[in-house]
């Protein structure tokens, strides 16, 4: 690693904390008020059994918020970084699966979810969206000490 | 990690373990709230087994399940639409005809579910729906059915009883909704409204928009 990388990672560690942590904090705290919806969301996907489903939109969003909390305390991190990723990468295959089986359906990644009308469906963004926060995961596991993290 | 002490390593055991705390309260919280109850007041035209849902025409056949959210545009479109020939199959008997309230969209749709509860507990439930969907606001909990609005719908189809105006103040059946989400999460809803006959759902994208072809759906599932 070159002398400028070296100075720049634990800040590059600690933006990637921020944004994954903040979005995943983000995106569980606004399912948790409506968590039938959130049961909805991981049902219109049918890719799991119902009872499963209901289970996953019920429990998925407090795993998002602690996931989320330890990014941003920077505490765990490097395992918090993979879990990020795998939760990413499991979000990519469901909603490019649901595309290509000509679902139409609203990602619920915020909030939301469910059958909507096919002109409404924005699975490009979505996906692109969750690969992006997918490479922050991965930075973070590679390395995980940053700035104003708990773990030093 | 040359530079860690053990104040550190206290500090981020700690976090590490509320974060933890937090997740498992969390998910326990969530599913023990997210079931049915069967202590909760229900409407007498409800059937558990027909996923709480208020059941109109019990014996009659085939059975048709309207799932609905009283706030989805969706739904009144629907209603506007197809209600007229599907209250015609209701006060035939032509069809067992359940409707589903659901609340995914807010306080105001639990409003509306248990205002039309009440109503069906005075043989009002079919006049209940349209008015409420006449009544529907041009966007979600905007704060038009706060208060004594549903008195007020109530009153638009002659609906003024003493037994009915407390059923709307109490919110008797307010915990009934959380069941009928319930069911209907059982039952794969995904969408409002939903429509099905005999456990199968008729085609959104053309049947719901369509009355010729509503109509036609309807027939086809078996009602004569």
């Amino acid at each position: 690693m070159g002398d400028k990388l070296k100075i720049a990672q634990p800040w590059l560690t600690l933006i990637c904390r921020l944004v994954l942590g903040g979005v995943l904090i983000a995106a569980g705290v606004l399912k948790i008020g409506n968590l039938q919806k959130s049961a909805m969301a991981v049902r219109a996907y049918e890719l799991l059994p119902i009872s499963l489903a209901n289970f996953l939109g019920y429990s998925l969003p407090w795993v998002e918020i602690g996931i989320g909390l330890l990014l941003v305390t920077g505490a765990l991190v490097r395992f918090a970084g993979l879990v990020g990723a795998i939760t990413m990468l499991a979000f990519i295959i469901a909603i490019s699966q649901a595309w290509a089986r000509g679902l139409s359906i609203d990602c619920g990644c915020f909030g939301g979810g469910g059958t909507i009308d096919p002109s409404q469906t924005k699975y490009l963004s979505e996906i692109i969206r969750d690969i992006g926060l997918m490479a922050l995961g991965i930075y973070l596991y590679f390395y995980p000490k940053g700035r104003f993290g708990i773990e030093k | 990690m040359a530079t860690n002490n053990s104040g550190d390593k206290g500090t981020r055991n700690l976090v590490i373990a509320m974060v933890a705390f937090i997740v498992v309260v969390g998910v326990i919280f969530s599913l023990v709230s997210n079931r049915s109850n069967s202590n909760y007041a229900v409407p007498a035209t409800v059937s558990e087994a027909d996923g709480y849902g208020i059941v109109l025409n019990p014996t009659s056949t085939p059975k048709i399940d309207v799932y609905l959210d009283y706030q989805c545009p969706a739904c009144r479109a629907f209603e506007l639409i197809n209600g007229e020939y599907l209250n015609e199959v209701i006060a035939q008997k032509k069809a067992k005809v359940v409707f589903h309230p659901l609340t995914f969209i807010g306080p105001e749709s639990i409003i509306a579910a248990n205002a039309v509860a009440c109503a069906a507990d005075e043989n009002k439930f079919v006049d209940m729906n349209l008015a409420l969907y006449k009544n529907q606001a041009s966007s979600e909990n905007s704060g038009k059915w706060q208060g004594d609005a549903m008195l007020a719908v109530g009153d638009s189809i002659g609906l003024r009883s003493d037994s009915f105006k407390k059923c709307v103040a109490d919110g008797k059946y307010v915990k009934w909704t959380g069941n009928v989400s319930v069911a209907s999460g059982k039952a794969n809803i995904n969408s409002t409204p939903t429509i099905r006959i005999d456990g199968k759902d008729l085609d959104r994208n053309t049947e719901y928009g369509d009355p010729v072809k509503f109509k036609a759906a309807l027939t086809a599932g078996g009602v004569k």
